[in-house]
């Protein structure tokens, strides 16, 4: 079973991280598109909070629909 | 065999085949399963009944091969596993455990309960071993073992209770004092502190080394859970704390080692916050572990009742062995005062044994040889020995034990609701968290910061907060007070209470759905025979016409009918014997069918029988006709005495009530449920008996086959309906009931119908477990309402709502401290289940 975990997270990681990026992303476009003027340690920690809770998110409901292909 | 997967990427399963006869099958089930997309290989075994399957995970998966095998006409079986699961401490945990069992192939169904760390298992034999399953939870961050049974479980019990209480213990002993320290660190400057509080404690670099073992010795736990579940896609509380104590501790140490980076400098450092917020949590899980196996008492109860050792002979010697080593037909001794180990048959002595704890019988019941002993009683006067019939599992403490665990491992309807939300609750927090987060950061800050904020119920100043850190915080605060613990516990805790209440008193919920559906009942079907009557008829009137004295013709009558073999006949010798009269011997003794009895007494012709035999011997009974037909109408059977062709007088016989039956159905009339009577018998008996308990709706003359329909009639009324009777004859009956109660099944419970079994033959159980149900049901709700609400109030004030108008927000530690108090308090609200007395209490255990 092992191969299909590994096969599993495999397939997870570049989904559930590449929507955390994709949220921080939009995190910082949104510090400068707000007209705002955040320092440079805001916009970092907010990215980097942003991508946490972001990763917390999308990884339970991404690897479950994930191992469920997997598994059949 | 389990599910394995080899290199090329094909998993092989095995499963069990069950009603295959002949080569045929073989090739059936082997056809059919090759048809199944994804499917490379098949083999089918006759002889061993295995199918060994070789298939791709993408295509058809087990429920699908044993879908297909099932509608061919072949069983595949299914296994039950129960195993206790450990470190398990919110519902989320609960949705874990389940989630990650079920994704197993080959697992049908996971029923796990947090307060009694149960996980129920059903998966297809062969399909998967025990092993896989208790692997599969340890993987994600709790510990599984196979649940034990008697007192070697409730030593284990013990043991694991103990060794989480003392690292909870250690926990603390790190977290508080130091927490105690660098808080008063923190407010160094403020109120009286700097007249007593040396300056160095107020050094950030000193907060910080204290600030750091607490954060990851103590607060380790939660990061080690949080990773081993959040890398297999699960999530629970332990994330939350994780978060939680890893954003205040990695904020406080920038802020701490690099105070320039901007996130607030040394104003804003929060060590109390990551201390405090640790302190609080640890604290909690302290709490639940001391309270939690409190609401399992009744088990532990009833386990502690086994005798631990047993005296046998073997080869004529008197050996002592541990009671779990007796086997069917030893010979066991016991003396005074001594526990009897296992159930058996007297075969030498005589003695009086307290069954209280079993059957409820408060007075001790006498044994002679031919007696039947039940394990757990206790020998109270002489000694006696026994053969050994039922050992292990099969004895009555046993059955009645794994009864009641298997209970506590149900979830009653009223949990979906909980499991559910909880469930979906950590993914719903930290979205929730990250909204906090993201209104505070680009709108809230600008709109509402004031440089006087502070936290509530701390003198601690927000001033030199920015943007990031005070978004930050109300996030953090957010996804601490959120924890979805209290939900976890509010329902299971209240089932194990109420099931455990009912043990106490003799009343076996068989899950937690009967605990529920019993509170909802409005409507109680009794059937007549064996449940408000004895069952057997006895003599309840003599009625002696002038010159004749009432005990004269009672043993006249018992005379006539000693040697009778009827029924009736035999109630009025009963009759007479407990009247102490002398029965002798009769001569010339003749039934005469349809009519009675004739016999001869010192030459003197006693007659017993109906109307037809007194007139056939030219009998006048014209001054007993009134009584006659008063007792008929009563629903007694009558029968006329004549001694020498003169009528003597009247014995009527009837079935008669149960001692408490009165008294059971006025309080079920007072508490609102309706009571029905049930039974075969005709409707002048019928009601005469009804009429006597105050029943006002008697269904007569109903077939065994028929009651079930009379029920189903019942319940399309709306009514929720209980079924009171006999668990054998009754049975179909009792399926169709809202609830089934299975009256007076003595120690033999497993061979019972019925969702609730009464151990004693005493009606009242049934207005007890009513009420248990009633109560449990109302504990419930109180504890969903409590956690519901507290989340509902919490969630609002830790996300910044008050903020706009007060300039106050909650702090990370008060959210854990409210968490931590929620749980607690919902427990506490538990244990006063213990307290609950039913109204027609008769405590057993």
């Amino acid at each position: 079973m092992s191969i299909l975990e590994d096969r599993t997270a495999r397939r997870s990681i570049p989904i559930y991280t590449g929507v955390s990026v994709t949220m921080s992303l939009l995190f910082l476009a949104a510090t400068f598109l707000t007209g705002k003027s955040y320092t440079a340690v805001s916009r970092v920690g907010g990215m980097i909070w942003v991508f946490i809770l972001s990763m917390i998110i999308s990884m339970p409901i991404v690897i479950p629909k994930i191992r469920k292909k997997v598994l059949g | 065999m389990d599910a394995a997967v080899d290199g090329q990427g094909l998993a092989t399963v095995t499963l069990t085949v069950q009603g295959m006869s002949c080569a045929a099958c073989v090739a059936r089930v082997e056809k059919t399963l090759k048809q199944l997309s994804g499917v490379t290989g098949v083999h089918v075994n006759l002889l061993t009944g295995k199918a060994v399957v070789e298939y791709h995970p993408g295509g058809a998966g087990i429920a699908e091969m044993v879908n297909a095998v099932r509608d061919l006409g072949y069983e595949v079986p299914e296994e039950e596993l129960l195993l206790t699961v450990r470190g398990m401490s919110c519902a989320a945990c609960v949705a874990r455990v389940e989630r990650a069992v079920r994704a197993l192939p080959g697992v049908t169904d996971a029923v796990v309960n947090l307060p009694a760390e149960s996980a129920k298992i059903r998966y297809y034999a062969g399909a998967i071993d025990k092993a896989r399953i208790k692997s599969e939870i340890d993987a994600v961050g709790y510990e599984a073992s196979e649940r034990l049974t008697g007192s070697e479980a409730l030593d284990r019990e013990k043991e694991a209770r103990l060794k989480e209480l003392r690292y909870q213990q250690r926990n603390m002993w790190i977290a508080w004092p130091l927490a105690i320290l660098v808080m008063v660190g923190m407010f160094r400057d403020t109120w009286i502190f700097p007249y007593f509080v040396p300056k160095f404690l107020g050094n950030v670099y000193v907060l910080w080394a204290m600030t750091t073992p607490v954060a990851l010795i103590p607060g380790w736990q939660f990061f080690k859970h949080s990773w081993n579940g959040l890398k297999r896609g699960a999530t629970d509380m332990n994330l939350l704390y994780a978060t939680g104590i890893g954003a205040a501790y990695t904020i406080a140490t920038i802020n701490t080692l690099w105070p320039d980076a901007g996130f607030g400098g040394r104003g804003a450092t929060f060590f109390e916050s990551a201390a405090l917020l640790t302190a609080f949590i640890v604290l909690g899980r302290y709490m639940e572990a001391l309270t939690r196996g409190r609401t399992s008492e009744a088990i532990r109860k009833l386990i502690s009742l086994q005798a631990r050792t047993a005296h046998v002979i073997r080869e004529g010697q008197e050996l002592e062995i541990a009671a779990d080593e007796v086997r069917i037909g030893d010979i066991v001794v016991v003396r005074p005062g001594e526990s009897i180990p296992v159930d058996g048959e007297v075969t030498v002595g005589y003695s009086a044994v307290d069954e209280a704890m079993i059957t409820g019988e408060s007075i001790p019941v006498e044994k002679r040889p031919g007696a039947q002993v039940i394990g757990a009683t206790i020998n109270k006067t002489g000694s006696f020995r026994f053969k050994a019939t039922r050992v292990g599992g099969e004895t009555a403490l046993a059955q009645i034990i794994k009864m009641v665990e298997d209970a506590q491992a149900t979830k009653a309807p009223i949990q979906k609701l909980a499991d559910f939300v909880a469930g979906h609750f950590i993914a719903g927090v930290h979205a929730l968290a990250l909204t906090v987060f993201l209104f505070w950061f680009f709108v809230g800050y600008d709109a509402f910061f004031t440089p006087g904020s502070h936290f509530i119920l701390s003198p601690y100043s927000l001033s030199q907060v920015g943007v990031f850190g005070f978004a930050l915080l109300l996030s953090v605060t957010t996804l601490v007070i959120s924890c979805p613990c209290a939900l976890g516990l509010a329902t299971p805790s209240a089932v194990m209470a109420g099931t455990g209440k009912g043990a106490e008193h003799g009343i076996l919920f068989k899950g937690a759905d009967s605990v529920e559906s019993s509170s909802r009942l409005n409507a109680v079907v009794f059937d007549k025979t064996g449940t408000l009557t004895r069952g057997e008829p006895s003599v309840t009137d003599v009625y002696p016409l002038p010159g004749f004295e009432g005990n004269e013709v009672l043993r006249l009558a018992a005379m006539a009918e000693k040697p009778s073999e009827h029924p009736l006949g035999e109630a009025i010798v009963h009759g007479a014997e407990a009247q102490g009269l002398t029965i002798e011997d009769v001569k010339d003794f003749e039934a005469i069918t349809g009519h009675g009895v004739r016999a001869v007494y010192q030459d003197k012709v006693i007659l017993l029988g109906n109307r037809r035999l007194m007139q056939q011997n030219n009998i006048s009974i014209e001054n007993l006709t009134p009584e006659l037909e008063k007792f008929e109408a009563e629903g007694k059977t009558a029968m006329l005495v004549a001694l020498d062709n003169q009528a003597a007088g009247i014995i009527a016989v009837a079935d008669t009530l149960k001692e408490n039956a009165g008294i059971a159905v006025e309080r079920l009339q007072k508490m609102g449920v309706q009571v029905v009577m049930i039974t075969g018998d005709n409707r002048r008996t019928a009601n005469a008996i009804a009429g006597q308990l105050g029943i006002k709706t008697v269904l007569a003359e109903v077939l065994p086959q028929e009651k079930a329909t009379e029920i189903k009639k019942l319940q399309d009324q709306g009514l929720k309906v209980a079924m009171v009777g006999d668990g054998i004859n009754d049975a179909p009956a009792l399926a169709q009931a809202d609830v089934g109660i299975a009256i007076g099944s003595g120690t033999d419970v497993a061979k019972e119908t019925g969702d609730i079994i009464l151990i004693k033959d005493d009606v009242r159980d049934v207005v007890n477990a009513i009420e248990i149900g009633r109560a449990t049901m109302g504990k419930i709700r109180q504890n969903l309402v409590w956690a519901f609400a507290y989340n509902t109030l919490g969630i609002p004030l830790a996300a910044g709502i008050l903020y706009p108008f007060t300039g106050l927000i909650v702090s990370p530690e008060l959210a854990a401290f409210f968490m931590a108090m929620s749980s607690v308090s919902l427990t506490l609200n538990t244990l006063l289940l213990k307290r609950f007395k039913p109204s027609l209490g008769t405590r057993v255990a």
